[in-house]
């Protein structure tokens, strides 16, 4: 994890110096600049492990950075860093693959955290090969379709289960609803919400002890969900 | 005046008739034929065609009476003895009654063109004077227009403010007094439906003679008034047709007064949304520039906090540098939140006191130095200047501001320069930079506030620093102007040497200062 290569593409001199100046007390190995277009020259050249994208770009819409480091191939986690007017443009974002998001002003703790997540899961990326997930409490045997929740298996319908099994493969990054409908209902559904908002409901009825203050399944309000799997 | 009328008709009519009759008397002493009354029908028929056809049937029996006595044996009485003349003069006066009819019919039916043709061209201009110019012109030329076609004496349009009452817009001519005791039941009464369309017009008699009347035509708009147009009848009176004419007018000055009035409510509608963009767009400003410097702060500070990394002094004293500038640069922003809303207040007024502009430049460079870092600073300052009166904090503002955003809007290693020189009554302050200029589309709006020459990303900035180094200036009765956008932007602003009191005691324009937000609305 220390001495992953991070990029950080912020236009702000204040916020590049200080970004860059934390995380290289960190262990990262940082090169932070200031445009989009030199974001995606830097990206082709050195392939970054990570980017710290700043929405708000003099040249390009950060949303248009995202999209294009996409189309580049390049599959490195992208964390947004966006003020809170930039609501709508941070979702598209995430639509168009970005891993995370965080409000400015941020913490650096949090920052760093977040860092580490999208870090791990890119590392560990082939979990959905795998043939049992453990997150916690709770096991998926994607082979045979079962899932147990403190060893006692959970029976669930098959939507409920394929919402399941796409937010835990992905389990730490942040999902949108758009992203999450499409993936589970197929494209023609991902304008449909009130399906999320019913299903994730039944599957912490089923899955959290205390569905009102979940722990696995947690929401982003107005972005999407995010799977946890609590320590 | 009606006297008169008909005296004329009836002289018209007896001179006609008596014409004819001297011709008969000259010709029976030339001519044997037995019956000459037909001549007659010369005057007849020129009664017809001039007066119509009662006239006509007055002159035709006149016609008869006269040849009667003064031709036909016995003469000098109304008796005839010979029974074929009898019946021909009874023949004469049925073709008489037959013809006269017919031509009077003609004449009718010809006045009746020219009268639609009247109308037609007077509502083809009434039409196009309330369609293409503004409605206050477009009442006096209407008013004007139905004076003429109509023969008004007087003709005058009233519309209905805002709390009902009527308030005249156009007078022209002479007015029966009783309107100006404006009888506003008359507008407020609901017109009855089942009155037919010619009663539409609440005709009022007034004056000395019965056909010199008053009208009033009330302007409704579904039943809503919307005002009155008044009009003194010419001394004949309005004929019948009129009253379909007017009714046609009232409904075309009811329809324009009506658009006008949601043309202003469009236009309200507009500013208001304009001030609510105006308002989103502080919002927006605003927010971002309070959040990026704080954005900067709490990840420097959050950086000294943490006890995971052994931060070294340099890491340390980097920090705190940081976060020095940060907090500086929100104290301009905040500084300048401050002043625009005390510009707004026209609560600006410059202390004003004698001071060196060169030495003035040259510490708002050393000043802002950190922030000019990446940039090669020239300065060229005359130093034979005699010294201003200024308010120092005010033109510091002003200076910080101009630089700030050249350092701020142009690429690193580009030049900044400041010139300052004198000029006959002023001297000047320019500020330069090589940057990428200011867009021609963007340059109209700089000064206003939160402007920005490129909105969509660009670096940030409140947009109100230019509106407010604007009002510094202008306050002190000088002026900053945008000198070149192209091939970067030069902003310079001349300071009066002699300040002139009347200006300075001047608020600032407010018709550009549309926006208000009262949370703002400090006045130190």
């Amino acid at each position: 994890m220390s001495g992953a290569r991070i990029l950080v593409v912020d236009d702000e001199p204040e916020i590049r110096r200080a970004l860059k100046a934390n995380l290289t007390g960190h262990g990262f190995e940082v090169t932070a600049v200031a445009s989009g277009e030199e974001a995606l020259a830097e990206a082709a050249r050195a392939h970054p492990d990570l980017v710290l994208l700043d929405l708000g770009l003099p040249d390009l819409a950060g949303l248009e950075v995202c999209a294009r480091l996409r189309e580049d191939q390049i599959e490195a986690p992208i964390i947004i860093l966006s003020v809170q007017e930039e609501e709508e443009q941070k979702v598209s974002a995430l639509d168009q693959g970005a891993d995370d998001y965080l409000t400015k002003p941020f913490g650096m703790n949090e920052l760093l955290a977040r860092i580490r997540v999208a870090l791990r899961r890119a590392g560990g990326s082939s979990r959905s090969g795998q043939a049992l997930l453990k997150l916690g409490d709770l096991e998926l045997n994607l082979e045979r379709r079962l899932v147990s929740m403190r060893g006692a298996p959970v029976h669930l319908t098959p939507k409920e289960y394929e919402m399941l099994r796409y937010l835990a493969a992905n389990a730490g990054k942040l999902i949108t609803h758009r992203t999450l409908l499409r993936a589970v209902w197929g494209a023609e559904y991902e304008d449909a919400r009130q399906y999320l908002h019913v299903f994730v409901a039944q599957l912490r009825r089923k899955l959290e002890e205390d569905p009102a203050h979940p722990r696995y399944l947690l929401t982003e309000p107005g972005v999407g969900y995010r799977f946890e799997s609590p320590a | 005046m009606e006297l008169t009328f008909w005296l004329v008709r009836s002289l018209g009519i007896v001179a006609g008739v008596a014409l004819v009759t001297a011709l008969i008397a000259i010709l029976r002493g030339l001519l044997t034929v037995p019956n000459l009354a037909p001549l007659y029908l010369l005057t007849v028929i020129q009664s017809a065609v001039s007066w119509g056809w009662w006239p006509a049937l007055a002159s035709a029996v006149l016609a008869f009476l006269a040849y009667n006595f003064l031709f036909v044996e016995p003469i000098y009485t109304f008796t005839i003895h010979d029974p074929q003349l009898a019946l021909e003069l009874l023949v004469f006066l049925a073709v008489a009654a037959v013809t006269s009819n017919l031509a009077a019919r003609e004449r009718a039916r010809r006045e009746e063109a020219r009268e639609r043709a009247q109308e037609a061209t007077l509502l083809y201009a009434v039409g196009r004077a309330l369609a293409s110019r503004p409605l206050e012109d477009a009442l006096g030329e209407v008013a004007e227009l139905l004076r003429e076609t109509l023969h008004l004496r007087g003709c005058a349009i009233l519309l209905a403010g805002r709390d009902g009452q009527l308030e005249p817009k156009v007078s022209i001519g002479e007015l029966d007094g009783q309107f100006t005791e404006a009888p506003a039941e008359w507008l407020l009464a609901r017109p009855r439906f089942d009155q037919p369309a010619r009663r539409w017009i609440a005709v009022r008699r007034t004056g000395p003679h019965r056909r010199a009347a008053s009208h009033q035509v009330p302007l409704r708009v579904e039943e809503r008034p919307v005002g009155v147009l008044r009009l003194s009848a010419p001394p004949g009176g309005l004929r019948p047709q009129a009253a379909r004419l007017l009714a046609t007018v009232a409904e075309q000055l009811a329809a324009a007064i009506e658009r006008e009035r949601l043309r202003q409510a469009a236009n309200q509608a507009e500013l208001l949304r304009r001030t609510d963009e105006l308002r989103a767009a502080l919002l927006s400003s605003v927010s971002h520039d309070l959040r990026t410097p704080l954005a900067a702060i709490k990840a420097s500070v959050g950086s000294l906090l943490q006890r995971d990394v052994a931060w070294s002094e340099a890491d340390r004293q980097g920090f705190a540098e940081a976060i020095d500038r940060e907090v500086d640069r929100l104290d301009r922003l905040v500084r300048n939140l401050l002043d625009m809303s005390r510009i707004e207040g026209g609560a600006l007024r410059p202390r004003l006191e004698w001071y060196d502009l060169a030495e003035l430049v040259r510490e708002v460079a050393a000043r802002l130095a950190p922030i000019l870092a990446e940039h090669p600073l020239k300065l060229d300052l005359a130093d034979d200047l005699p010294p201003v009166q200024i308010d120092y904090l005010m033109i510091d503002q002003v200076l910080t501001n101009l630089l700030e955003n050249a350092a701020k809007h142009t690429p690193p290693g580009t030049r900044v320069e400041v010139t300052l020189t004198g000029e006959d009554e002023s001297v000047r302050v320019c500020v330069a930079d090589d940057g990428p200029g200011i867009p021609p589309q963007a340059a109209g709006g700089i000064f206003d506030k939160f402007q920005r020459a490129n909105r969509k990303g660009g670096p940030a900035g409140s947009g109100l620093g230019l509106a407010v180094s604007r009002g510094f200036v202008e306050a002190h009765g000088g002026r900053l102007e945008l000198k070149s956008a192209s091939g970067g932007a030069t902003f310079c602003f001349s300071l009066p040497l002699e300040p002139r009191s009347s200006e300075l005691q001047a608020p600032i324009d407010q018709s550009e200062l549309q926006t208000r937000n009262p949370k703002l609305k400090t006045t130190p």
